[in-house]
């Protein structure tokens, strides 16, 4: 086996895995995003006497959102700012204490 | 021209080639070669204008210089050829590597059906020790295949049987089987350019023989010298320096000297002829080291065509031949009338066995029966043949080969103007073109003062290649592009950082979500979050709620990200898992080839 083959099995089982944070909140955001407005458009579609009565509920944390075709628009715009900060954050903290974690695994080594 | 002689003992492939090199570097070569004519392992023999190789040599590699010399001589006589070599098995041919549908078709449904159950029985209760070939191939493959594909001809080849067979020969073959290479053989498609040269290669129009006799006319016509029947018999030594060498030429004994000295001679023989001897665990470890050796029955049968195959390997445990070759399939020109055909039954054997000490009428009349017994050709039409014996032919891997090996070869490394090269030389299981290879660097480092490692160079690497070659994965750029995406892919998530920043993120939302609705308060605060409490005992939508619930999705959240970076972990694990065992089945369908 030659150095660079073993030098990528060494990589492979030993060190960490880093998240690229822009990634990570775009991705949770635009699944966030567009979670709230599938969920809201496809309530509307199913129609019935009190449409999305639960759902209506996120109103009380994204000011303006409804169970509409232009409240699915506000609510998937929120969830993805939502979704973005919660997985941005969640990519960085992860790196940093993995990087700890390595690091002081490391220092023992 | 330097007049400083340059002594090579042996005129094999590697030999010969480091001769060549010598002479395009300006040094005078004198080759000893021991037989009446060059090539060593692959050397050609005729019987009545018939020619016949040694062993069958394809003519493919992977190094550059290599490649350009074998141009380079042979020219217009260097054929392109058609490979196929199948397994001859109850008078059916399979294609080697099996393939499933061929080899159903041969074996029959329920034998196939019974070999299909068989790897299933042994993949879920495999033997826990893997000490043995037999266990170490039945574990992998089911014992019926096993019993059907592997035992005979491997036992044939090495003369044991496989339950006595170390495992370790055979998982030396998959031991160095990167994950890079595994990975890579699964992402990148088949290249049909690069796997053409697998399935074809390049043969001299008479054989291998060809190619040396030319060589050593080429180094004849640029004033070196090769010398044919003179066998060196004692090398004399001061200290860590070869001083001269005492060849006995047609009967009669002379000193050569010169100022370096390259040997292709068995390494075990040149330790034997040391003057003085080194020191004994030297010897002792020389005489440790082992050989298989083979005969070739040549048979010339009336006949123009027998089968389409280069070579067959024989798995019936019914008759003594290993593996025949049908020369006129490597080239045409290796027959003198293409109305007949000529076979080699290769039978291996061990140097004064019984089978090696046969008259070479018993052995002829052996291979005529056998030949015969399998259905390959009638004996009424076998007109005549001869017999060529192969000593030394593969130097054996057994268990402990490697630690004697290293012990003479700290000595042989120690000495300032000896090189040893070659397969025999270097004890090492290498083709004719890595045989070449060390004869080329060897020749650097004498010339060139380079430093080049002779014992670097080996077979295993070019098996593993293999796959690579296939998934043509040898694409420097491809590999580098792909080998910095892997290791982003395929590194671990840690799973308590993971862990942590889920929890921390879940606790901060709980937080901000409860404390938002308290702020806005109203006659029910919260009366949808609250029912969270139902999970979480003590939980309301309160401020020191707030402060359980952050608590609450910290844990909560903890426990998902754990979880989830764990079962990524796994889940990525199997999956390498499965590819590096693809890749080791891959290496393995070639395995009968490396017997």
């Amino acid at each position: 086996m030659t150095e660079d083959q073993k030098a990528l099995e060494e990589v492979v089982l030993t060190r960490l895995l880093r998240l690229n944070s822009m990634v990570q909140g775009l991705v949770a955001g635009m699944v966030a995003g567009l979670g709230v407005f599938i969920a809201t458009n496809w309530l509307i579609l199913k129609g019935g006497k009190a449409v999305g009565p639960h759902l209506s509920l996120l109103g009380q944390f994204f000011i303006g959102y409804r169970v509409t075709f232009v409240g699915s628009l506000i609510g998937s715009a929120y969830a993805f700012v939502c979704g973005f900060v919660v997985g941005y954050f969640t990519a960085r903290m992860y790196n940093w204490i993995a990087a700890f974690r390595e690091g002081r695994r490391q220092g023992h080594g | 021209m330097d007049h400083q002689p340059v002594v090579i003992v042996g005129g094999g492939p590697a030999g010969l080639t480091a001769a060549y090199e010598l002479t395009k570097l300006n040094r005078r070569p004198i080759v000893l070669e021991k037989r009446d004519k060059v090539g060593g392992l692959a050397r050609t023999e005729t019987h009545k204008g018939f020619y016949f190789d040694m062993g069958g040599h394809r003519f493919f590699t992977k190094v550059k210089e290599v490649e350009e010399m074998w141009h380079e001589i042979l020219h217009g006589d260097f054929l392109r050829r058609r490979r196929l070599s199948r397994i001859y098995y109850n008078r059916k041919f399979f294609y080697y590597p099996l393939k499933p549908l061929n080899a159903m078709i041969g074996l029959g449904f329920w034998q196939s059906l019974l070999i299909a159950l068989s790897y299933l029985r042994w993949q879920l209760f495999p033997y826990r020790r893997e000490e043995t070939f037999e266990q170490w191939v039945t574990n992998r493959f089911g014992k019926r295949l096993f019993l059907t594909f592997f035992k005979s001809y491997t036992e044939k080849v090495w003369g044991i049987p496989c339950s006595e067979l170390n495992a370790d020969w055979a998982a030396q073959r998959i031991k160095d089987l990167s994950l890079k290479t595994a990975l890579l053989s699964m992402f990148l498609k088949p290249k049909r350019t690069i796997k053409t040269l697998i399935d074809e290669f390049h043969y001299p129009r008479l054989g291998p023989g060809m190619l040396w006799n030319e060589v050593k006319g080429e180094i004849e016509r640029r004033d070196g010298v090769v010398r044919l029947n003179c066998e060196v018999v004692r090398i004399y030594r001061t200290g860590n320096c070869i001083d001269h060498v005492v060849v006995s030429c047609n009967g009669h004994e002379e000193i050569i000297r010169a100022t370096d000295f390259i040997s292709s001679m068995p390494i075990t023989e040149f330790i034997q002829k040391l003057s003085p001897p080194p020191p004994p665990e030297v010897v002792r470890a020389a005489a440790k080291l082992t050989y298989r050796d083979f005969l070739t029955v040549c048979l010339i049968i009336d006949k123009p065509d027998l089968f389409l195959d280069n070579w067959i390997y024989i798995h019936d445990p019914g008759v003594k031949v290993g593996r025949i070759q049908n020369f006129k399939n490597w080239s045409p020109d290796m027959v003198p009338d293409l109305a007949k055909t000529s076979l080699g039954l290769e039978y291996f054997c061990k140097e004064g066995d019984a089978l090696w000490s046969m008259p070479d009428t018993d052995l002829i009349e052996l291979g005529k029966r056998e030949v015969d017994r399998i259905g390959l050709a009638s004996y009424a039409d076998i007109e005549d043949g001869c017999v060529v014996r192969v000593p030394k032919a593969y130097p054996q891997y057994d268990s402990n080969y490697r630690g004697y090996l290293a012990v003479v070869r700290r000595f042989v490394d120690g000495l300032e103007n000896f090189q040893t090269i070659g397969r025999n030389g270097l004890h090492r299981y290498n083709n004719q073109d890595h045989a070449m290879l060390t004869g080329m660097l060897a020749v650097r480092n004498v010339v060139l003062n380079q430093r080049n490692d002779l014992w670097s160079v080996n077979t295993d690497q070019e098996y593993h290649e293999e796959i690579r070659v296939e998934t043509g994965a040898e694409v420097r750029d491809v590999e580098e592009a792909l080998q910095a995406a892997l290791t982003r892919v395929f590194l671990k998530l840690d799973r308590v950082a993971f862990g942590l920043s889920v929890g921390m993120a879940a606790g901060a939302l709980l937080f901000l979500a409860t404390l938002g609705l308290v702020l806005k308060g109203g006659n029910v605060v919260g009366p949808n979050l609250r029912l969270l409490g139902q999970y979480f005992p003590g939980y309301s939508v309160t401020l020191g709620g707030s402060a359980l619930g952050l608590a609450y999705g910290f844990v909560a959240g903890f426990i998902g990200g754990w979880g989830f970076a764990f079962l990524r972990n796994v889940a990525v694990f199997l999956y390498m898992a499965i590819v590096h065992r693809r890749a080791e089945l891959q290496l393995m369908r070639r395995l009968i080839e490396y017997l």
